[in-house]
């Protein structure tokens, strides 16, 4: 009994050890990939010098970044100046313990190894209830600098996020009605089940669902709160060294979050296109090369990775075309636009499923 | 309980946004602007006072430095000033290749502008775009002057030198691919409900307080006047030429945006007009030797339409080869006083964005 | 028509459009030039610093002293040293200092040279004006004839 105890912790601490690496090894390559591919929309070709066509880039700027001087300003408030930049950086790491990374799990000596640290049967609710948690990071971040542009990004932050919590989670549950379960593996699991990825009932939700992900995460066309030309750089202004690179890193990891998100809500996670179309099987071309259990696992993770890198794809060339909203034009397409038609797209799917639970 | 301030912010001198050297003494209350100072002259280098001690033909590199995005302008602004004081003509191919070159540096100037604006809002391809056309602009004005941004390409009564050989069909070709490149970046931002957003109805200056602030060129024309000297007092050759004047009512930053796309292919026009009709052979300069003879205690004023406005010379000539006083006229300083009106009761995002609409240079406006 | 723009505004049509034009200039030639490593060719009439040159024939002196581009000069950047000859008739050239912290490249000692067909002072293409010192960057006539020494990064 204690032995077994013993290997299950274990077995968690090895999941999560995993999944931390590589979601922190992912946030090099992420902010790499967004200079190459925002420099080739322009005409431009990004990093080039540090390691091959720059490949070291980012590494070489996280190196910077650790060994720069921490400067804290002389009148911030220093606890909470030190603590922000954590309070942002954790919780966007611990939302990743309810992604599914693949379908099926491994037997490593006997002892079943899941693709996710956990699936709560809550999974959805805790990556809302996880990521609001950051908000407080970016606020308090402006706050503690003691600076006037820090505050006003701080400010615009908060009414922001605030906001954009509300469709965010609302335009999830048409999702979760059509799943009929807030665990990250179930949705996957019911839209098998239901031959659909829940995008095509749930286009307008995906639509919302994005946006709100956009402005939750501070990226172009919504980073208003750290919005350069106007407010220098907002929140972060007064941040240097690492601890400015916590908050990068904790934007690019909750950039992964809304993407994984939407993964397993909307575009079946690790299930390729069109589940039940038989002919369509080789696409998971990792169950003809990889022997056993190794194959559906790294279909899966080929799939996973392919959708999140599509959404990410879609933040960068996001940023790259639009202009910024401004803040009192974001909240009024928060409240007047995404909050009522998430509403109306829970009573539409509720009313669809009522319809077909009749017929069907 | 609560007590509620106003907050002093600082914009600039070194703000990403604030198109080199402007300060802004904001007044805020929470985003709103409730008042605001412009502070310039921290690229003040006396060039006015500085002229007086200068023969004329050495003050003309000094008009490149001023307003440096459009450097032709202000060359061509000065030089007709001086050959008006001394009543010298200038060579009709001469003037043909003062247009084209001015018309070009219009493009590059309204280029600069849009894709700064478009970076102020956050649209930051366009920026990126713009640069890249008008690094097509420069190398034309290299291969015909030798120099990218302080040209220094007029003498005065001509040009220093014919457009050189293969000139003619680069420019060409580049307009044909201008006019391409021109319907992209409308593609982007006429439309694009976030753009309208943000420049409908921001920065709103009617025609009478534009006029009351002297403030000119396409500011002015959003307003819905159709004020270009180009029609107006015609210089160079612009009587010979067949070209609209772009007007919009809308007195908005959006309007002016419409007003200065529009501009920018008229411009094209205008330069492909001067390619067909420009005579092939010809004097180049209209005076022989350097000595300058002005008349004792003359006063003129010669004003051109340069990209940003009414950009004017005042020459008072002591009977000497030097100015008794230059006083440069320049829009950018003029037009800076609209910025506290239209700014006022806007948010911070607008003050970013009114700047950007004004097209300040503020190497133009501090002298 | 006004049910179609009802749903191309619905689609977001226009923004979709925009981001067209960005993916396809993704396939355009990139127009990066990577500087010390790569260069964009000058132009025959590029204005890069004014130097000196010889009569390429004889090898000889072309400048006459004249001073004219030391009077021309916007900048007072150019200083002539000269001595009568000896056969009485014209000047020798002793040196000539143009001082590149000053000159601001505006071409005009170039146009009342009167050497003829080649001007004695020309505006070459060197561009790269660094020194570590103020005084790297007054050149006399060796320097001017020859061009400065730049240490280029070539890594």
């Amino acid at each position: 009994m204690e032995t077994q105890m013993f290997i299950t912790i274990l077995i968690s601490v090895v999941q999560i050890s995993i999944v931390l690496s590589l979601v922190a090894l992912s946030v090099p390559l992420l902010i790499l990939m967004e200079r190459k591919v925002i420099g080739f929309m322009q005409s431009r070709i990004g990093p080039k010098r540090v390691g091959p066509s720059g490949m070291l880039q980012t590494i070489a700027d996280g190196l910077k970044l650790l060994l720069k001087e921490d400067i804290i300003p002389d009148r911030a408030d220093k606890w909470v100046f030190r603590l922000a930049p954590m309070i942002v950086l954790v919780p966007a790491f611990v939302a990743f313990a309810v992604v599914p990374f693949s379908g099926t799990g491994l037997n490593v000596f006997g002892q079943r190894i899941t693709p996710w640290v956990t699936d709560l049967n809550i999974g959805i609710l805790f990556i809302i209830a996880i990521s609001s948690v950051g908000v407080f990071g970016i606020i308090l971040g402006g706050w503690a600098s003691n600076s006037k542009y820090p505050l006003l990004g701080a400010l615009r932050s908060a009414a922001q996020m605030v906001s954009y919590e509300v469709p965010l989670g609302l335009a999830l549950v048409g999702g979760l009605m059509w799943a009929g379960t807030a665990s990250m593996v179930g949705i996957v699991e019911a839209q098998r089940e239901a031959h659909l990825w829940f995008f095509i009932p749930q286009v307008v939700g995906t639509v919302i669902y994005f946006m709100a992900g956009v402005a939750e995460t501070n990226r172009a066309p919504f980073d208003l709160a750290e919005a350069e030309t106007e407010l220098v750089s907002g929140f972060h202004t007064e941040y240097s060294g690492m601890r400015f690179g916590l908050y990068f890193i904790a934007e690019y990891a909750n950039m992964l979050i809304v993407a994984a998100v939407a993964t397993t809500m909307f575009f079946g996670g690790w299930l390729r296109p069109f589940p039940n179309v038989s002919w369509l099987a080789f696409l998971d071309i990792f169950n003809f090369i990889l022997p056993g259990q190794w194959g559906p696992f790294m279909s899966g993770l080929m799939w996973v990775i392919i959708k999140v890198s599509c959404f990410i794809f879609l933040y960068y060339w996001i940023r790259a075309t639009f202009p910024r909203y401004r803040y009192d034009q974001l909240m009024s397409i928060g409240w007047k636009w995404l909050l009522p038609l998430a509403l109306a797209n829970i009573m539409g799917t509720g009313a669809l499923l009522l319809w077909l639970g009749q017929t069907g | 309980m609560f007590r509620t301030q106003e907050m002093e912010i600082n914009m600039g001198p070194q703000h990403p946004s604030t198109h080199g050297v402007l300060r802004l003494k904001l007044r805020l209350d929470g985003e709103r602007v409730v008042d605001s100072w412009p502070v310039i002259g921290y690229l003040h280098r006396g060039i006015e006072k500085l002229s007086e001690s200068k023969e004329f033909i050495k003050i003309t590199p000094f008009t490149d430095r001023m307003d440096y995005v459009c450097a032709m302008s202000g060359n061509l602004a000065y030089l007709g000033a001086v050959e008006k004081l001394c009543g010298i003509k200038v060579p009709e191919k001469a003037a043909y290749i003062r247009v084209i070159m001015v018309e070009l540096n219009r493009i590059a100037s309204h280029l600069l502008w849009l894709g700064t604006h478009a970076l102020d809002i956050g649209a930051m391809s366009i920026f990126l775009y713009g640069f890249r056309e008008r690094e097509m602009i420069l190398d034309l004005f290299e291969a015909y002057c030798g120099a990218r941004l302080t040209y220094n390409a007029f003498r005065i009564s001509g040009v220093p030198a014919d457009l050189p050989p293969g000139w003619k069909e680069e420019c060409t070709g580049f307009l044909k691919l201008f006019r391409q490149r021109h319907r992209e970046y409308e593609q982007i931002l006429t439309a694009n409900r976030i753009w309208l957003k943000r420049t409908k109805d921001v920065g709103y200056m009617d025609a009478e307080h534009c006029l009351a602030l002297s403030v000119t060129g396409p500011v002015l024309r959003a307003a819905g006047v159709a004020r270009d000297l180009r029609k107006d007092e015609p210089y160079a050759i612009y009587d010979q030429l067949d070209f609209d004047i772009p007007v919009d009512d809308g007195c908005d930053t959006y309007a002016r945006y419409i007003v200065r796309m529009a501009e920018m292919l008229q411009s094209v026009h205008m330069v492909e007009q001067c390619l067909e009709k420009m005579p092939s052979e010809g004097p180049l300069m209209g005076m022989k030797g350097r000595r300058m003879k002005p008349r004792k205690d003359e006063e003129i004023y010669f004003a051109i339409e340069g990209p940003r406005g009414e950009q004017g010379v005042y020459l008072i000539s002591d009977g000497t080869d030097r100015p008794y006083r230059c006083k440069f006229r320049n829009s950018s300083f003029a037009n800076l006083q609209a910025l506290a009106p239209m700014v006022q009761g806007g948010l911070v995002a607008d003050v970013v964005a009114i700047i950007g609409t004004l097209d300040i240079v503020l190497g133009d406006s501090d002298r | 028509m006004k049910l179609t723009r009802f749903i191309q505004k619905l689609i977001l049509w226009e923004l979709l459009v925009g981001m067209m034009v960005v993916i396809r200039n993704q396939f355009r030639p990139k127009v990066t030039v990577q500087y010390p490593k790569e260069r964009i060719p000058l132009r025959p009439r590029f204005r890069g610093v004014p130097r000196l040159r010889y009569d390429p024939k004889t090898m000889e002196e072309l400048c006459i002293s004249c001073l004219l581009c030391e009077q021309i000069c916007p900048d007072d950047c150019i200083a002539i040293k000269w001595e009568k000859a000896p056969s009485g008739k014209g000047r020798v050239l002793k040196d000539f200092i143009i001082d590149y912290q000053r000159c601001c490249l505006c071409g005009l000692c170039v146009d009342p040279c009167p050497t003829k067909p080649l001007t004695a002072i020309y505006m070459s293409h060197d561009y790269e004006l660094a020194g570590s010192d103020r005084l790297d960057l007054v050149a006399g006539r060796t320097d001017l004839h020859e061009g400065r020494t730049v240490t280029i990064y070539d890594k």
